[in-house]
């Protein structure tokens, strides 16, 4: 699968255009390679170029395409006109791309300035203008091949598009992820199968499970329990099964819903995910308490914002006048005096809050790069930086997550934000990896919760992950895109972001892609931690504090 | 004090700087009224020039603090240092502008605490008194003092921003990106090159600056147009210049910078093909 990730993802191809043609065209529009020997065209949000054309030649589509943009020329109302009318569209761009160019001349490369024919220009100040000469029927040059084309058709679909997404997200469910359908067998997950034999096998398994805990076998025990949620009233499911064996569908209506980013369509998807926060099934047996065997607590303790005179420092603002005595004395006595003689006013008031996002999806069952599996790695972290945060007195949460499918989406809650420490070790040793991993639906979720129950000012998510974003309908290039987007989200609402890959041996491109510019560190055993999470969380929480306007 | 980037600068000829509005009417208006200034603008678009160059104007020492999160009070008032069995008072760079009559400049005072830029409400106003309790000392501001800080608007932060009451005490200056006439002109100026190829740098500049939502966290600043400008002028081609000084500086993400270097290629490599 890593392979697979490393040759999708690399944009050899005229991808790489897109930032030149967003800054041409003054909005976020994408390059896309078109059908070969076809004239460039776009849609308004990306731009077809042929991808076996020379770099002058799609240069040159881009310039004119992009400055059609820019200038207005494509704009409803104007391409309106134009539907299933090829030769005035021909005439039309013939005259109004000259004229974009011209008008776009001060932004254009100054190679390819050439382009521009003022004297056709000139003909035209405005689209209405150029689309009242092209239905005219004055004498017009067709345009050079490399203007490509308009298309109309596609322009106006993609723009009304948008405007029904708007109104009526439901529409948008399309193609993929058509077992949601609820009562479709599903091959993948059910032990017994499919069909209804499967199902009884699981629902009988399922109860023999249940037994540890809520009552007598055969009794009123319930197959689903239900919590009501803290979030918003919601109702959240719970299913015992084991993590692996997550069923899709069936439980509409309930969790939260999430969008979801589109890289290929460059768009989100609204309310595409589900989530449910599903209660965590205790193992029985003793539960040590957790420490904090990393020393991460001297490294995070950095991370708040009050002061606090702290006497004998080697540098502060005042003089501590009983060190310096002490200090004299010895000189007189003919030791060597102590140096720290200074207060130092330094930060001591706790003022953080932090999730940390676990994966538990099935890669992380895998052999890690030095022993022992990669979940059991994240998990001693996890449990490192939960502690350690809790004895400094921040408020932390940890979440696991895994997902079968967009409507499964399953947040663990391992410790919430108001729990203790008490049974930490306990719902920690209970996980069990299993599934895949929708890590931006995670992501979104696990800012939420913490948004809405951090209750400090600096906030932190943090996600421990191999890096592999793939699900149903989530493979790498597309996962990896909306989890970078998603941590995007996140700290454009002022919370900081860090990605953690402990014992995975993830390659570190791969990780740069799913995190993004986002703080991130890759070690391969917890010990390792101490030394990278100072600077990350340093990091992480500037890249919260500064952000562009 | 070795964390504090103090200077204090008298030049031989005045540095350069081009005016691009009205902003050297006010601030010496300012000046002979013993405002305070504060100069807005995103970085790299020439406030510390132009502090150097009223500097100059006025004939007045320049004292510059490089404020960070831990700068306190201390930091720029001063403080008593041991030497041998002795105490001894060390004044910090606002007192000896004080005393001086220089003008402090606070480079980025928004990252400085709180707490230490309330030190700079009574210098700030009317009072125009520096307030040194270890010494148990109330200075008056020498003429000439003149308080100027910078602070840079885009960058938007949770915790910090400007208190109220301190940005009430200041003559506000905003600053941009200058025109791009007079942007090729600086870069031309400053790096040493031709006007042809500043022009191009300025173009290609100016295109990063009409991106949107594309990863970036900071535009291309006049700044990194002249130290590629500058690169040029050490022989480099346009394009290997703009790699390493701009699209190098701006982003560590691999799909950002092979999306500049296009840019960079289209916009820089142009003549050469």
């Amino acid at each position: 699968m890593r392979d697979r990730v490393r040759t999708t993802v690399a944009g050899d191809g005229v991808e790489r255009l897109g930032l030149l043609a967003s800054a041409l065209s003054g909005r976020a529009v994408q390059v896309a390679p078109g059908e070969p020997g076809e004239p460039a065209w776009t849609d308004g949000r990306r731009i077809f170029v042929a991808a076996d054309g020379s770099a002058r030649e799609q240069l040159e589509a881009l310039a004119v395409q992009t400055s059609l943009l820019a200038s207005g020329s494509l704009e409803p109302d104007v391409v309106r006109k134009l539907t299933r009318r090829r030769a005035a569209a021909r005439r039309y761009l013939a005259v109004e791309g000259h004229r974009a160019l011209a008008a776009n001349e001060h932004l254009l490369p100054p190679s390819l300035r050439s382009l521009i024919d003022c004297d056709v220009a000139a003909h035209s100040d405005s689209p209405a203008a150029s689309l009242a000469a092209a239905l005219s029927r004055e004498a017009i040059a067709d345009p050079p091949d490399h203007f490509g084309a308009i298309r109309a058709r596609h322009l106006l679909a993609s723009s009304e598009h948008a405007l029904r997404r708007q109104r009526d997200p439901v529409l948008v469910e399309l193609e993929e992820d058509e077992n949601d359908a609820g009562t479709t067998a599903d091959f993948f997950s059910s032990p017994g199968g499919g069909g209804a034999f499967g199902r009884l096998l699981q629902r009988m398994l399922r109860m023999v499970r249940h037994l540890d805990g809520s009552g007598p076998p055969g009794g009123d025990a319930p197959t689903h329990r239900t919590r009501s949620g803290t979030r918003g009233g919601r109702n959240v499911a719970l299913s015992t099964r084991l993590a692996g064996i997550l069923e899709d569908g069936g439980i509409e209506g309930r969790g939260t819903k999430y969008p979801e980013w589109d890289v290929h369509r460059q768009l989100y998807r609204q309310d595409w995910c589900t989530v449910q926060e599903v209660e965590p099934r205790l193992v029985a047996g003793s539960s040590p308490s957790v420490s904090d065997p990393y020393g991460l607590r001297r490294s995070l303790a950095r991370f708040g914002t009050g002061l606090d005179a702290r006497h004998r420092q080697v540098h502060g603002d005042d003089i501590d006048i009983d060190a310096a005595v002490e200090a004299r004395v010895a000189v007189m006595a003919g030791a060597a005096p102590d140096e720290a003689v200074y207060v130092d006013s330094v930060r001591r008031r706790r003022d953080l809050a932090v999730l940390l996002l676990l994966d538990i999806s099935g890669s992380v069952a895998e052999p890690g790069a030095t022993g022992g599996t990669v979940h059991e790695h994240q998990r001693a972290a996890a449990a490192a930086l939960t502690v350690a945060l809790h004895d400094l007195g921040d408020r932390v949460a940890l979440y696991a997550f895994h997902s079968q499918g967009r409507s499964a989406v399953h947040l663990v809650p391992v410790k919430r934000f108001d729990d203790d420490l008490g049974s930490l070790a306990g719902r920690l040793r209970s996980l069990v990896p299993g599934a895949y991993s929708r890590l931006g639906a995670a992501i979104r979720h696990g800012a939420a919760v913490l948004e809405e129950r951090g209750g400090t000012s600096r906030r932190l998510l943090v996600v421990l992950s191999d890096g592999l974003a793939y699900d149903h309908g989530y493979e790498p290039v597309y996962g990896a895109a909306d989890a970078r987007r998603a941590l995007a989200e996140v700290r454009r609402r002022g919370a900081g972001c860090l990605c953690l890959s402990v014992g995975a041996g993830t390659d570190a491109e791969v990780l740069r892609r799913v995190f993004g510019s986002a703080a991130h560190a890759a070690v391969s055993r917890p010990e390792q931690l101490r030394q990278v999470i100072g600077p990350l969380f340093r990091a992480a929480l500037r890249s919260a504090e500064v952000r562009r306007r | 004090m070795s964390r504090i980037g103090a200077a204090s600068a008298t030049r031989a000829s005045r540095p350069y700087y081009v005016s691009v509005g009205n902003e050297e009417h006010v601030f010496k208006a300012a000046f002979r009224q013993g405002l305070s200034v504060v100069l807005k603008g995103p970085t790299g678009c020439g406030k510390t020039r132009f502090v150097e160059a009223m500097a100059y104007d006025l004939g007045r020492p320049l004292i510059t603090v490089a404020c960070h999160d831990d700068l306190t009070t201390a930091d720029l008032v001063g403080r008593f240092l041991l030497r041998g069995g002795e105490t001894e008072w060390v004044d910090g760079p606002l007192t000896r502008a004080v005393r001086e009559g220089a003008i402090c400049y606070l480079d980025e005072v928004v990252e400085a605490r709180q707490d230490t830029t309330v030190v700079l409400h009574p210098l700030a106003d009317h009072r125009r008194q520096l307030p040194i309790e270890r010494l148990g000392l109330t200075l008056d501001a020498a003429p000439g003092f003149c308080l100027v800080v910078s602070y840079n608007p885009g960058y938007q932060s949770v915790l910090k921003d400007l208190k109220d009451s301190t940005r009430q005490r200041m003559v506000a200056i905003e600053f941009g990106f200058s025109p791009a006439p007079v942007e090729e002109k600086i870069v031309a100026h400053e790096a040493g090159i031709d006007p042809d190829a500043a022009a191009a740098l300025v173009r290609f500049g100016q295109a990063i600056r009409r991106l949107d939502t594309s990863g970036l966290r900071e535009v291309a600043s006049t700044r990194v147009l002249i130290a590629a400008g500058r690169l040029i002028a050490e022989g480099l081609s346009p394009g290997e210049a703009a790699r390493a000084a701009v699209a190098g500086a701006l982003t560590d993400d691999p799909t950002v910078t092979s999306g500049l270097v296009e840019m960079i290629d289209a916009y820089l490599a142009g003549p050469s093909t």
